[in-house]
């Protein structure tokens, strides 16, 4: 009766036992630690003369021997070749520039605190007026977790980022709206929080998922079901096309608690709230184009009265996808990006070609696709390794490279002379 | 969920039958130490003994989302040899992913106690090349294992745990190769086998088994670039011919 019991508890703890994945929280060391809010802005020649490529001289064994600095919308990036990378806001009191933030691995779940500052002698003084300088020191220390940062960080100016590359039109693509669930991030993938996150890590343009509801709604999201990996347990499960638009706003909400965008919420968002420059619309089914497509197209003209420089395209990922967009009238004039054949590219007059990164880099399909139209694109996805990414950005002539590590690409891209 | 129910069901299934075979048969000699395969116990000089089995695994959902999963088929075979010895291989395929291991085993048998130390030599090899993929991969890896037990006389109860070195790993996507990291420390595993007596001189093998690693090899095909452990759960069903 004993071995019974056991055996039966057994099973049922396997069967039934929490699975939950781990999360990786934003370090903090409490509320009243943060100084960064207290410190004056940064005005655009001050980040400007920030940017560049680092030296590491302290802490070059955790974190390799160059680091790149840029800028974004929401602070500033320091990033490293093997997927390590600073999240961290920047401002200055006086002449001294105080940077705050944390640091975490896109590859593990690593993460820490980190506090840095420039003093008025070592650039601080030349940063904040703007004057320009080529004798930057950043000093600080980073830590683990949410302890207290005690280990030493230091960062040497070396050069600004080429013009070459300043100049280049190159895309870096985060995948679904810049990071995936299991990459861990804070925010939920496919989410307007994802899209205003992901450009903190370095992100130009993001790839997202169309799917239709059963009322014809075009909305933001991955799996063909509803399910644990992608939102919080609710009333709703199975086929996440056969719910109303209104089911799905009322009842599901994706993992860290954010509401399914609409395409027309989420085009919105990028055009009105983001530096974004490139939004790549991987149709999830093929009943959804004439439903995309003239929200697309308002999303455009939206752009254009703001003077946004902003190409939002319409993917096409299989043939199903290919045959809807050429049964929709006037589809030449529809900007979009084909993930299959160059035959395919042109049938459709697509204005990217997007192809598999396991096919390599194709340089000679990419310079046909050049060859065609001087404005014509060629991106890649979906790639995550940091030594192919080098090796693309290095050899490939691709004008984007779509990945789940922006803070690498960008790396790759930025430190390129 | 639907694979949990299978699982779920199938167990409830053979833990049936396994319990309810203990009932004693009278003029019955069958002790169960002469039929294992998981169980340690010394194995007949020069003597061959192989099983069949289905794995059904759980890999985490950031490693396969919603792709399509498949049962592990797994043969194991184990050859008698001298001074307690025996030979252990194991054939284990999902067709795209393949693994052939080959180790020496040490025995040792007190009583109802058993204890087997052993060292195991891996390839593994995998290829995909449907839906526009031309994929594949070929490695070596060491198992280190260790096993205890102990039997009853119709049913054994073993605890297997090993580890995990990937000594070489390449993987290739067309022309273009991918190189892993070598002789790095993978993780390992822990598994718990019942071996049952299911009829005549026939035993049934119920595993289930717990897999902590960062490169859970029939996954090869997704090029992962996490750099973190994950449990793959593992429910496995074995005859021994």
């Amino acid at each position: 009766m004993k071995i019974k019991t056991l055996y039966l508890a057994g099973i049922l703890l396997f069967l039934f036992g929490c699975n939950k994945d781990a999360l990786v929280p934003i370090p903090s060391a409490g509320p009243s630690s943060s100084f960064i809010t207290e410190t004056n802005p940064l005005g655009k020649p001050s980040k400007e003369i920030m940017e560049g490529v680092y030296q590491v001289t302290s802490g070059s064994d955790k974190f390799g021997e160059y680091m790149v600095v840029k800028w974004n919308p929401d602070g500033i990036l320091l990033t490293c070749k093997n997927g390590l990378h600073f999240i961290m806001k920047a401002g200055h009191l006086d002449s001294v520039v105080f940077v705050q933030g944390y640091w975490r691995d896109g590859y593990s779940d690593a993460t820490g605190l980190c506090n840095m500052y420039i003093s008025k002698s070592e650039g601080g003084a030349s940063i904040v007026s703007g004057a320009g300088t080529t004798n930057i020191l950043i000093r600080g220390a980073y830590g683990d977790n949410n302890n207290l940062p005690d280990q030493q960080l230091t960062l040497q100016y070396l050069r600004p980022i080429s013009d070459k590359i300043k100049n280049a039109n190159f895309y870096i693509l985060g995948h679904r709206a810049g990071g995936r669930n299991s990459d861990r991030l804070p925010v939920s993938e496919n989410s307007l929080a994802m899209v205003k996150f992901t450009q903190q890590l370095g992100t130009t343009g993001v790839e997202v998922d169309p799917r239709i509801s059963s009322d014809g709604v075009a909305f933001i999201y991955h799996d063909a079901d509803i399910n644990i990996r992608l939102t919080q347990k609710g009333p709703l499960a199975g086929d996440v096309s056969a719910y109303t638009w209104l089911q799905l706003s009322t009842f599901v909400r994706l993992i860290h608690g954010e509401k399914i965008p609409s395409v027309e919420e989420l085009l919105t968002y990028v055009v009105d709230s983001t530096e974004l420059r490139f939004v790549y619309l991987d149709m999830k089914s093929a009943e959804a184009v004439p439903v995309v497509i003239p929200i697309q197209q308002k999303a455009i003209q939206r752009a254009k009265e703001k003077g946004r420089d902003l190409l939002i395209v319409m993917g096409i990922p299989n043939t199903d996808v290919l045959n809807a967009l050429l049964a929709y009238p006037d589809y030449q004039n529809v900007p979009t990006l084909c993930e299959l054949s160059i035959d395919d590219f042109k049938q459709a007059n697509s204005v990217v070609w997007a192809p598999r990164w396991t096919l390599g880099t194709q340089n000679d399909l990419v310079q046909q696709v050049h060859d065609l139209n001087a404005k014509n694109l060629a991106v890649c996805w979906t790639i995550d390794s940091p030594g192919w990414i080098r090796d693309f950005l290095n050899q490939g002539h691709f004008d984007g490279l779509l990945t789940n590590y922006p803070y690498v690409v960008a790396y790759y891209h930025y430190i390129q002379e | 969920m639907n694979l949990r129910f299978t699982f779920f069901f199938m167990v409830m299934l053979c833990g049936t039958l396994m319990l309810s075979a203990q009932k004693t048969v009278p003029n019955d000699t069958f002790d169960i130490k002469n039929h294992t395969m998981q169980f340690p116990r010394p194995h007949k000089l020069w003597g061959f003994k192989i099983s069949a089995g289905l794995s059904m695994v759980q890999p985490p959902k950031d490693l396969l989302e919603n792709s399509y999963q498949a049962p592990l088929v797994n043969i194991h075979m184990i050859f008698g040899l001298p001074w307690n010895l025996s030979l252990e291989s194991n054939v284990t395929t999902l067709v795209v992913s393949n693994q052939l291991t080959l180790g020496p085993r040490f025995t040792y048998l007190y009583k109802n106690f058993g204890v087997k130390a052993g060292w195991d030599f891996a390839f593994i090899y995998g290829q995909l090349r449907q839906a526009g993929f031309d994929n594949s991969l070929a490695g070596w890896a060491s198992y280190p294992n260790l096993s205890v037990g102990y039997k009853l006389r119709k049913m054994s109860f073993t605890l297997k745990g090993e580890l995990m070195i990937v000594t070489r790993s390449t993987s290739k996507t067309g022309e273009n190769e991918i190189y892993r990291p070598t002789n790095f420390f993978n993780g390992g595993t822990l598994a718990f086998y019942i071996e049952q007596r299911i009829h005549k001189n026939k035993v049934f093998v119920i595993g289930i088994k717990d897999n902590y690693e960062k490169f859970y090899w029939p996954t090869w095909m997704i090029f992962t670039t996490f750099n973190r452990y994950y449990h793959v759960p593992e429910l496995s069903f074995a005859w021994i011919l």
